[in-house]
């Protein structure tokens, strides 16, 4: 992946005199703004064409994953092996979670086009909409509170024989 | 009557575009300011700009012509989703069983009402089909959704009310139903929310918003990746 070769990090130059060091400081913190913007559109665009090339071999190879979540295992692959650092995609990766919301206003804003199976349908839906979310609100935090208290256990039991063994030897 | 009769359609479609980044940033300022939750962007910016293409009585084709890329951003965004899962490694290595459950679990008690309730309240089947993977994040949800047979608007706007929903409702239910633990409450929300309620989980503590966001991106990609499945059990 051409990921890691893009983006500079500011590095201080070691060849400046302690005043063009001030300055250049000084200059960095002006700049500092314009330049994680630039990172940030950068690496925005990064994820892009890789969306793109994955959306591309999803229908090229009829494959049963969709694109974007082959991308998803790919960056995770490459951030696991160390291939590419962390912070060459962090900004990026950032600004796209951060505003998720722009991007599905798009078809939200389309639902003018269902008006009326909200104003036929629309108390249905919000009852079960309601009894839909408590129904997982309770169920999934029911389940995972027991079982976190268990796992807790476990690894603190795991920790002390671990403990344990050590001193034996 | 447009008032927009007459001028190139092409202008109307740069202007839908502008009018949503504007309503957008607005709305994401006035939040950052006043932190009222009716100005919460997710309500603000689509009521805003709803109303605008109604007031204005722009052609949705004409909206969409350039808007439509801004939603072309969600699979890039779904791939971004691998940074926050490498940097929460070691909590997902610390407790894989729990998370694993709450993902599983989520998942099918989402599926499970959003079905049962759609066979008990009679819907259209365009409600009907897209409820059914509202639980899940919107990238994943528009994803998924096709699988269903339901229609990737409807399921935008279902997915956002649930989220809403979920964010407003939680901290009564945990309180009546003694959900107490940092895990359950992030799992809860990441499952039933999505980023709605991850957002909503980190402000209530620090390992209650990652928890919510794992559940949320691990959720959505079990939904993507398991609806052709699905979509034969649930029909």
């Amino acid at each position: 992946m051409p990921v890691s070769r893009v983006t500079h990090q500011s590095e201080p130059n070691s060849s400046f005199t302690r005043g063009d060091h001030a300055k250049a400081s000084l200059a960095s913190k002006r700049n500092g703004k314009l330049r994680l913007m630039l990172q940030t559109l950068v690496q925005v665009s990064l994820f892009c064409l890789l969306a793109v090339i994955c959306v591309q071999a999803e229908q090229y190879f009829d494959l049963p994953i969709p694109g974007s979540v082959i991308g998803l295992a790919i960056v995770l692959l490459l951030l696991l092996t160390k291939t590419i650092p962390e912070h060459r995609v962090s900004l990026g990766s950032a600004w796209l979670i951060a505003e998720l919301l722009l991007f599905f206003i798009p078809p939200v804003v389309s639902v003018i086009k269902y008006q009326s199976l909200f104003e036929n349908y629309g108390v249905q839906l919000m009852v079960m909409l309601v009894l839909g979310t408590v129904f997982v609100l309770v169920g999934t935090g029911f389940v995972v509170d027991r079982v976190f208290r268990f796992e807790r256990r476990m690894n603190r039991q795991r920790a002390q024989a671990l403990l344990a063994s050590g001193m034996e030897d | 009557m447009s008032i927009f009769e007459g001028t190139g359609s092409v202008l109307v479609g740069i202007f839908s575009l502008v009018m949503t980044l504007v309503c957008y940033t607005g709305a994401k300022y006035a939040y950052g300011k006043f932190k009222f939750w009716w100005l919460s962007p997710i309500m603000l910016a689509p009521l805003g700009i709803i109303s605008l293409v109604l007031l204005l009585d722009i052609p949705l084709a004409s909206y969409f012509q350039f808007s439509h890329l801004l939603t072309l951003m969600l699979t890039p965004a779904v791939i971004a989703f691998a940074v926050p899962i490498y940097r929460e490694r070691h909590l997902i290595a610390k407790y894989p069983l729990t998370l694993s459950i709450g993902v599983v679990v989520g998942l099918f008690l989402g599926l499970i009402s959003s079905w049962g309730l759609s066979k008990l309240v009679s819907l259209p089947p365009e409600l009907s089909k897209s409820v059914l993977v509202r639980f899940v994040s919107t990238p994943f949800a528009m994803e998924a959704t096709s699988s269903f047979g339901g229609v990737p608007e409807l399921t935008a706007m279902l997915v956002l009310l649930t989220g809403v929903l979920g964010m407003m409702i939680c901290e009564p239910i945990f309180r009546l139903a003694k959900i107490n633990t940092s895990l359950g409450k992030g799992a809860a929300l990441g499952a039933s929310a999505h980023g709605v309620g991850a957002a909503k989980a980190s402000e209530i503590g620090e390992e209650e918003g990652v928890v919510a966001s794992l559940t949320m991106i691990f959720t959505g990609i079990a939904m993507v990746l398991a609806a052709p499945l699905f979509s034969q059990l649930f029909v």
